[in-house]
């Protein structure tokens, strides 16, 4: 994010379709876990809970993780 | 998408969704009835007899004395019965002493108490009783009797009956070999009568009766989930409860517009059967009702009367291909009474089946002996089965869908079922320490 003339400027690669699809796939497994994790504990379904709570951090760990790579990866490409 | 597609789709959108609510609010009684009745989910099929067929040439009218209450000294032997019947009672007394969860005198005593409006009827008694309580007949009130279109009639019955606490509500038309042949030394018979009537030796259904509405009741799940310990009977006690309440008030209502109506619970006929043909649900491995949308967590009830009422269809939702790679009942329940075969069959296990229809029959006297040997009744396979959910989640829809619609995957969502932990017995110590709904059921379940 950029600060020019009084404007905040975003600047998002540009990146295949695919991509983009993978991304969002990503996010709604993310949210398809955490509203099995909240219906679970409403449920009082305590192993249910916690197994849909840990699919969704370790989704969100790798799916994190690997776009920090890809970051540092185009980083280091762009010097 | 600039300003001005933006403005085309996005004003021609709220055009169509404006237009489609005034269409929808003018339509005629049938499109309300279609709005407001009870639907099943878009992947339950209705289809035109009930899955699991009837050979016509064997099904017939059960004698209710066969059943396993009825007849239980017969087929598990008095000398045994006695030994039982001992044994539980030390067992008893030595959870007492020991104030053993789920079996201590507040959860017995609970239990007992939740059955305090279902001992207010029985067959022709009580709330269950055959003519108006205290109703006012229309004659009464100087006015016509109730007239409607079937359509009209059926949805103001459904009305009724989830006013009455309905969970859902199918009619069939009444299959007389789903009546019992005998009860309370009573032949139960049809004939042309304007009434039904009890006399010394006959029940007497009148023919004009051709109409059977099937209900179910929701029984509160975190009660059954601690089966087998006496909070669960309790689940079991207080579903039979609000059977009561719901068959009195539906008949005193269906009598308040003029026609006949005889309420039922589990005497009079086989409800499982009627509420099969009433579209209500399939039969499952344990020979019960599992409904598509609260799986067996319910109790059957039923209205017979001659207020004409549009009909259901039986349904279909892929139950019995799940019922034959699952198992869970047949292998939570202690006393080894439900079948493990593949296929359901004709063939009965005992005298206490009603032979004539396909299903996977049970040994009902092991299951009521273990009623006895766990000193508190047993729930286990209702609360095992992978169909019981609350639907807090909307995985649960979701894995009903599919198992519905691609029964390849049956196995599959079976066993993550138990991966999940669904099924384990609750605690019943937990149960005193949680914010229950009122009667411990969510009314909500299904209704999205």
């Amino acid at each position: 994010m950029k600060d020019t003339n009084g404007y905040w400027t975003f600047k998002i690669r540009k990146k295949p379709l695919y991509i983009w699809i993978l991304r969002l796939a990503w996010v709604l497994w993310l949210v398809f876990w955490a509203e099995v994790a909240l219906g679970s504990k409403a449920e009082l379904e305590t192993r249910a809970f916690f197994i849909s709570l840990s699919v969704l951090f370790v989704s969100l760990f790798v799916g994190l993780m690997w776009w920090w790579i890809g970051l540092n990866k185009h980083k280091k490409q762009s010097k | 998408m600039n300003r001005r597609d933006f403005f085309k789709y996005g004003l021609g959108s709220a055009g169509v969704v404006v237009g489609g609510s005034i269409a929808g609010g003018t339509g005629d009684m049938d499109s309300v009835s279609q709005k407001s009745d009870f639907q099943h989910p878009w992947w339950v099929k209705q289809i035109k007899t009930p899955k699991l067929g009837i050979d016509e040439q064997i099904y017939s009218r059960f004698e209710a004395r066969k059943n396993v209450f009825g007849s239980m000294v017969k087929y598990y032997g008095m000398e045994n019965l006695r030994e039982l019947n001992k044994r539980s009672r030390e067992k008893t007394r030595k959870y007492y002493k020991e104030q053993k969860p789920g079996y201590r005198l507040e959860d017995r005593a609970l239990a007992d108490a939740a059955w305090v409006i279902s001992r207010q009827g029985g067959l022709n008694r009580g709330t269950r009783s055959w003519t108006a309580n205290f109703v006012r007949t229309p004659e009464e009130r100087g006015v016509d009797k109730y007239r409607a279109s079937p359509t009209e009639a059926a949805h103001l019955i459904k009305t009724a009956a989830r006013y009455f606490g309905a969970a859902t509500t199918g009619v069939a038309k009444l299959d007389p070999r789903h009546i019992h042949s005998k009860e309370r030394g009573k032949t139960v018979s049809f004939e042309t009568a304007d009434e039904p009537y009890e006399n010394d030796t006959n029940l007497v259904i009148p023919q004009k009766c051709q109409y059977a509405i099937a209900m179910t009741v929701l029984m509160p799940i975190d009660n059954i989930a601690c089966s087998p310990t006496a909070i669960s009977s309790a689940g079991s006690s207080i579903g039979y409860s609000r059977c009561e309440f719901l068959v009195a008030g539906l008949a005193e209502f269906i009598r308040g517009l003029g026609y006949t109506a005889i309420p039922s619970v589990n005497d009079l006929g086989s409800s499982v059967a009627i509420a099969v043909d009433a579209g209500l649900g399939e039969l499952g491995r344990t020979n019960r009702l599992i409904s598509p949308e609260f799986g067996p967590m319910v109790r059957l009830c039923k209205v017979l009367t001659d207020l004409p009422l549009a009909l259901d269809k039986p349904i279909d939702f892929g139950l019995m291909e799940f019922c034959k790679v699952c198992r869970r009942c047949a292998e939570s329940c202690p006393s080894g009474c439900i079948s493990y075969e593949d296929e359901p069959s004709f063939k009965v296990k005992g005298e206490w089946n009603n032979p004539g229809h396909k299903a996977w029959f049970e040994d009902s006297p092991k299951c009521l002996a273990y009623w006895q040997e766990s000193t508190s009744g047993c729930s286990n396979c209702i609360a095992v089965c992978p169909w019981t959910k609350k639907d807090k989640t909307m995985i649960h829809d979701m894995v009903k869908a599919a198992s519905a619609k691609i029964p390849a995957l049956d196995a599959f969502f079976n066993s993550m079922d138990k991966s999940f932990g669904y099924g384990r017995q609750k605690s019943a110590e937990k149960w005193w320490n949680t914010n229950h709904f009122e009667y411990g059921i969510d009314t909500t379940q299904g209704k999205e």
